[in-house]
This record gives structure tokens, C-alpha cells and sequence, in this order.
């Protein structure tokens, strides 16, 4: 598989080489599409809800999930190659199905009082695009223009849109969940069926906020769900450093709770447990944690390693001070690439054929270099207007003219 | 109208927006939800308003601020009574959280939240850690929350109505010296502004400037003065943040000569904003700032006793000052 790998081009339809898509239809065609998507189900669990989705249901989780790609794979394709670039980037690529199959189990459209909430982290985009962030003001947020979705005042780390029900991206690793707990709990003290979410990675099981916020939930049967994304590594240690156990799932059982492991790179799993998870929160059961295993292709920030148009961060990262991935790794995560499975399902299932997978990625990649296009056109900033925005009224002083 | 003491009245105001708002939720840990007065009928929002919205929590103050915070943030009003002994503990969530959240969103993020920070340090025999007076300091440098202090009863009220109306999250520091103060509080529901110091004496001789627990010693050395034929301008600053520049800066014009008394320690203490603020402002003023010693409460009364600063400190000063 990996002399195959060797020979990645990547400017075709598909986010992954030729070879292993002739590799991958050969597979489908043998009905081996179980053994990428669907393995947990071949294997006796009950209960695999995406299979009774509709089909324009499912197309959009292709389409979020290959947004989300594309976006991430133009940021660091700009980082490596503009000069002008000056964004700060964590990229999501590789984690992208469980943003979507979390999100794709939420009510994300209707009044801010009746919508679930999600609380993410300073690695937002995937969470962003799932919730339904508008793909423009994201782009134009994350080079800080005025017309961006907070006004230039966020930058990449603490986007935030109410409309859509992402509360924000949290720059500080922990508490956020204290946070969207909270929300849980003011759902529950209105009556509300409203359930919140926090996404934290796994350097968060260290955070007091982890476990803080489990234990309230716990007590209080709070609609709450905490999702981990498991990608082995906070930023470049891994997470043995710091977790006693490999899945960090089993955390649940001290709070007696469900904890959840889920093969984050398989969109339809990632649904199955969310839909469970949040349809025992709104029935008053409380509190679930899952924890999905997962990867990130490119390093804690930015794309040290990458070459333009290739996807991946590899070898020596300059910015790795406790361990740094071995560049096999990635490739073992690489040849199970949540875009791939994504549609080797929904090919399968025959909600889509091969021609129509490639015409939606083609459109979604439009979408997003639409997106970076208007983002250029935008303006900078009014330097004065930092003033604003501190309280709701007013402005404040400007003190550095003495 | 009955006299009631500082608590009692506070909590009357949170109780009477409770009633207005069916959401509004309070979260607290040491402190029972239960105040009580002579004459006046008991107050327990445990009981009135049930424990999905009134809540006891572990010893976890990051839970308490954190939940509150995020129960404003999804549209609830929310108020927290963090007890003195873990004042400091939900700092990173008041400070990089409650502080910076609606700037860093561009406007997006709304939380119409109290945090009720109880202070101490009023008693011998407690000792270092059990006497956090500072906090005034701490929480008063975070941009994005305002941050009060009442002094008296009245502003106790007037104070909690109007931070729980304030749509921006609102530090609301009690020190627990004025638990116990009593004076005539209207029954009804009324509000005290979040921005005005309070003049509580007028005179041309010289401006005091103090707040929260500090203005019991300030008020008992100014009528000593006033008895020895000082004019004193006795002035509390009520709001940390936003502080009233003008109402100190108008007074210092008048008298020229300024006495801040703190009870947090020296360095960095309100006092040292006030100077700061007024010697921007007024030619020709004179300064003496009374403050705590740099050095944490110790438990013995009499080296206690001998380090805080009271009335006495106050009538000497300012006797030195003008003579």
C-alpha cells in the first residue's frame, strides 16, 4: 500500500491518489465497503441510525465533509506559498467526519432559543463549517477583515456565531466545557429540550474543566455532551503523557455515565452515537461522553513538512519539543481517509455513483475558492473601532495617546 | 421600609428579579440561599424557586462562575454567590472568559451575568489566606466586566437590581464586614447606578476616598473630624470599573488635598487608581494613600489589629495632612 501512496498526485477529483481509488473501487465492488464504513455494525451493534437518513441528508455530510477539506487544504496551501499570509492556522483536515456526524445529529437551524449549542476549540474550522457558519465570513474572519464573522476581532481561535448555534470557539483548552455545561444547565432550569456540546481535544482530559464539568453534569442529569476528539497528540506530546488510560472514554465510568469510543474517521459511526447521546439528553438521562478516535494530517498549527497541493504534514517539525509523529503514522491515517469512506458508503448504499461524488467535490471546492476570493476583496479593519465592543454600550477610552 | 442588613437586602433584589425572569438561576456553595431579618419574612430561593434553578453546588467554583457564564451565554440570567474562601479560584474565567468574550466575538456573545465575589479580611484570628480583601484589585484590572462594590445596605439593593439588569457580566464584590450592617431599605424594588461614586459627606478642606468595607472607618474618623473643624469631603467610589473620574477629580479641584484609604494592600490598591486619576487631572493637588501593608493578614489580633488601617490611622493622617 505505501509504494503506492508514494506516488500521490493530488491535483485530480479525488482528495486521494489515483491508484488507491482504483484500489478503493475494486474493494467497493467486492462489497468490502463494509470493512471501511460500517464495521461495527457488520459486527452485530444495533442500531445503526444513518442507514434510514435521506439521501439529500447524506449528500450534505459529503458536502460538509469535503468543505471542510478543501478549506483546510487552501489555508495551508496559502501558508506554504503566500507571502502575504498571515493567518494563524490550526488545521482540522483528517478529523473532518466527526465535526459532521456530530453536528449533522443537532438542530443547527431555527430560533437561538430552541437550537443546540456547540462550544468548540481553538481548532474550529471543522466545527464552524458543520454548524453552518457561513463559509465567506469565515474565510474573511480568519485574515482579521472587518467584514468578517466577528468583525476582525476574533481571528481564527475565537470565532463565534450565535445564529447558528456555535457559541465559539474557546482559544484556552479546558474550560469551555465548564461553559457549555453551563448552557446545559440553563436549558434544563427552562424546560428547554436544547442540548449543548463541547468539543476538547484529548490533551483536555488533564484539564480540572474535564472533569468539572462531567461531575456537574452527572449530578444534575445536565443535556450535556462532551465529544473528544482523540487525534494521539495535545499539541506535540502524546497523550500518554498526560492520560493513564488509552481510551479516555472509560473517564465516563467514574461519573456514571455512558462513555463511548467511536472511529472518528467513519461519518455515519460518529452519527449513530450522537444521535444516541442526544436523544438520551433531551429525554432527561443526562449526560453522555464520547470519545472518537481520530488524526490530524497536518501539525499542531500551521503545515510545517507539507509540500502545495500535497496533503499532509511529514518528517521533522520544527515546532515538536516532547515527540513528534512518525511519518508512517500519518500514512497508516491517511489510507483511512474520512472523505473516502465517506463516499465509498454512500456509493454503496447507492445514494450517489461515482461520477455524481466527483461533480460534488468539484462544486464544493468551487464553493470554497469562491470563498477565499471574496475574502481577498474584503476590507481591514478601522484601527478605532477596537474601542468598540468591550461592553455592549459604548466604547472605551483610548489611553495610549497620553 | 425596614431597616435590614446588607445581606438581606441584597437578596431581596435577586429575589424579585427571580420572580420577573422564570429562567434566572443561582448557583451557590458555602453559603445557604436563606436570608433573614428581624421583622421582615424570610427569603429562601432554595425552597421559592426549586433546585432546577436554585442550586447547591460541591466546592467547585469554577463549576459555579463557568456554569453561570454559560448559562448567559445561551440567553439566561444568571447570578453566582462565590463564598470568600474560593474568591480567586474562577479568576481565569472571569478574566479571559466573561471579560473578553463579547470583544472577541465582535459583538456576538451576550451574557447577562452577576458574579458575587465575597471578600473578607475584617477579623483577627482568621489569617493569611482567610482574608482576601485584594480581590477588589484583581478583578478591577479585567477590561469587559464592571466591577462594584457597595458599601451600605441601600447600594446593596440598588446595586444587585441593577447588575442583574445590566446586560454585561457584572463582578458584584461583597465584603462580608457588611454582611451584618443594617439601615432603612425600601421594600420595592428600586436600582442604584453602576457608574457613580456616592458623595457621602461635603466639605472643602479635604477629599477621603474609599469603598466596600473601607468606608466604615472613613465615615467614623470623618465625623471625628468634622468635630475637630475639618471639612471633609467623604466620598465612596461604589464602581471599580467603570470608576467615577469626574465626581474625584471635582471634589480634588475643591479641596486639593487627597486621602485614599484601602483596605487591600498598598501596592496596586483602588486608592492608587484614584491618585493616579485625579493627579492626571488637578493642578497643584496633594496626595497620602492609608493601605494595607504588602504583606498577607496575620492571624494574631494584635499584629492584625495594628496592620489594618481604621479610623484612627485616618484622623491622624489627615490631622498631619492639614496641619
Amino acid at each position: 500500500m505505501s509504494d503506492q501512496l508514494t506516488q500521490a498526485t493530488t491535483n485530480e477529483m479525488s482528495s486521494t491518489t489515483t491508484t488507491r481509488r482504483t484500489l478503493l473501487k475494486g474493494f467497493a465492488a467486492a462489497g468490502a465497503a463494509v470493512t471501511l464504513a460500517g464495521k461495527a455494525w457488520a459486527d452485530g451493534e444495533i442500531g445503526y441510525w444513518a442507514k434510514d437518513l435521506p439521501n439529500e441528508k447524506l449528500i450534505e455530510m459529503y458536502q460538509t465533509i469535503l468543505r471542510i477539506r478543501w478549506f483546510e487544504r487552501t489555508l495551508a496551501d496559502k501558508q506554504l506559498s503566500d507571502r502575504s499570509f498571515r493567518n494563524l492556522i490550526h488545521l482540522y483536515a483528517g478529523q473532518e467526519a466527526v465535526a459532521t456526524g456530530v453536528c449533522a445529529a443537532l438542530n443547527n437551524k431555527g430560533a437561538f432559543s430552541e437550537i443546540d449549542v456547540i462550544y468548540g476549540t481553538h481548532r474550529p474550522t471543522g466545527h464552524a463549517l458543520a454548524k453552518g457558519v457561513d463559509m465567506k465570513k469565515l474565510a474573511a474572519e480568519y485574515n482579521f477583515k472587518a467584514t468578517g464573522l466577528n468583525g476582525g476581532y476574533a481571528g481564527e481561535m475565537h470565532l463565534a456565531d450565535k445564529s447558528v448555534g456555535y457559541i465559539g470557539a474557546d482559544g484556552i483548552v479546558g474550560p469551555a466545557a465548564v461553559l457549555a455545561a453551563g448552557s446545559a444547565f440553563a436549558f434544563r432550569a427552562r424546560g428547554s429540550k436544547q442540548v449543548a456540546v463541547v468539543f476538547g481535544g484529548d490533551g483536555t482530559y488533564a484539564t480540572p474543566a474535564f472533569h468539572s464539568s462531567l461531575n456537574n453534569a452527572a449530578l444534575l442529569k445536565l443535556p450535556f455532551i462532551y465529544v473528544v476528539e482523540n487525534n494521539l497528540y495535545h499539541q506535540f506530546a502524546h497523550y500518554s503523557y498526560s492520560c493513564p488510560m488509552k481510551d479516555i472514554a472509560t473517564a465516563a465510568s467514574t461519573y456514571r455515565i455512558p462513555g463511548i469510543v467511536v472511529d472518528g474517521q467513519d461519518v455515519m459511526e460518529v452519527y449513530n452515537k450522537m444521535k444516541e447521546a442526544v436523544e438520551r439528553a433531551r429525554a432527561g438521562e443526562g449526560p453522555t461522553l464520547i470519545e472518537a478516535k481520530t488524526y490530524r494530517y497536518y501539525a499542531h498549527w500551521g503545515a510545517p513538512g507539507a509540500k502545495v497541493g500535497e496533503m499532509g504534514s511529514f518528517g521533522y517539525d520544527p515546532q515538536a519539543i516532547t515527540s513528534w509523529r512518525p511519518e508512517r503514522e500519518l500514512r497508516a491515517w491517511l489510507s483511512r481517509d474520512p472523505v473516502d469512506i465517506c463516499r465509498n458508503t454512500l456509493v454503496s448504499w447507492g445514494v450517489i455513483d461515482q461520477a455524481k461524488a466527483a461533480a460534488i467535490e468539484a462544486a464544493m471546492k468551487q464553493e470554497v475558492k469562491e470563498a477565499f476570493e471574496w475574502e481577498a476583496k474584503q476590507p481591514l479593519c478601522k484601527p478605532e473601532d477596537a474601542l468598540k465592543n468591550v461592553f455592549i454600550e459604548g466604547t472605551v477610552a483610548a489611553r495610549q495617546f497620553g | 421600609m425596614a431597616t435590614k442588613s446588607s445581606m438581606y437586602a441584597m437578596y431581596e433584589a435577586v429575589q424579585h428579579e427571580m420572580r420577573q425572569r422564570k429562567d434566572m438561576t443561582w448557583l451557590f456553595e458555602l453559603t445557604p440561599a436563606v436570608a433573614s431579618n428581624p421583622g421582615t419574612p424570610v427569603i429562601n430561593l432554595e425552597k421559592e424557586f426549586g433546585r432546577t434553578r436554585v442550586n447547591n453546588t460541591g466546592i467547585d467554583e469554577m463549576w459555579m462562575a463557568g456554569a453561570t457564564l454559560g448559562a448567559g451565554l445561551v440567553g439566561t440570567t444568571a447570578v453566582t454567590y462565590i463564598p470568600y474562601q474560593g474568591s480567586q479560584v474562577p479568576f481565569e474565567l472571569i478574566q479571559n472568559h466573561a471579560g473578553k468574550l463579547r470583544y472577541m466575538s465582535g459583538g456576538d456573545a451576550a451574557m447577562p451575568v452577576v458574579f458575587i465575589v465575597e471578600i473578607s479580611g475584617q477579623a483577627a484570628g482568621f489569617g493569611g489566606q482567610h482574608s482576601d480583601y485584594e480581590c477588589d484589585s484583581y478583578y478591577t484590572h479585567i477590561p469587559g466586566v464592571k466591577v462594584v462594590i457597595p458599601s451600605r445596605p441601600y447600594d446593596a439593593k440598588g446595586m444587585m437590581a441593577s447588575a442583574i439588569r445590566d446586560p454585561n457580566p457584572v463582578v458584584y464584590l461583597f465584603p462580608q464586614a457588611l454582611r451584618q450592617l443594617s439601615e432603612e431599605v425600601p421594600d420595592e424594588q428600586f436600582t442604584v447606578p453602576l457608574d457613580k461614586a456616592a458623595v457621602r459627606t461635603t466639605g472643602s478642606d479635604l477629599t477621603i476616598v474609599s469603598s466596600g468595607a473601607g468606608m466604615v472607618g472613613v465615615m467614623e474618623a470623618t465625623a471625628q473630624l468634622q468635630k475637630l473643624g475639618m471639612k471633609v469631603e467623604a466620598i465612596d467610589l461604589r464602581s471599580l470599573k467603570p470608576m467615577d473620574t469626574a465626581t474625584l477629580v471635582a471634589s480634588v479641584q475643591k479641596t486639593k488635598r487627597l486621602l485614599t484609604f484601602d483596605q487591600s494592600y498598598y501596592t496596586l490598591s483602588p486608592g492608587a487608581e484614584v491618585v493616579a486619576r485625579v493627579a492626571e487631572n488637578v493642578v497643584g493637588a496633594r496626595f497620602k494613600r492609608i493601605a494595607f501593608p504588602d504583606a498577607p493578614p496575620p492571624a494574631s489580633p494584635e499584629m492584625f489589629n495594628w496592620m489594618r488601617p481604621n479610623a484612627s490611622h485616618i484622623v491622624a493622617a489627615a490631622t498631619k495632612f492639614l496641619g
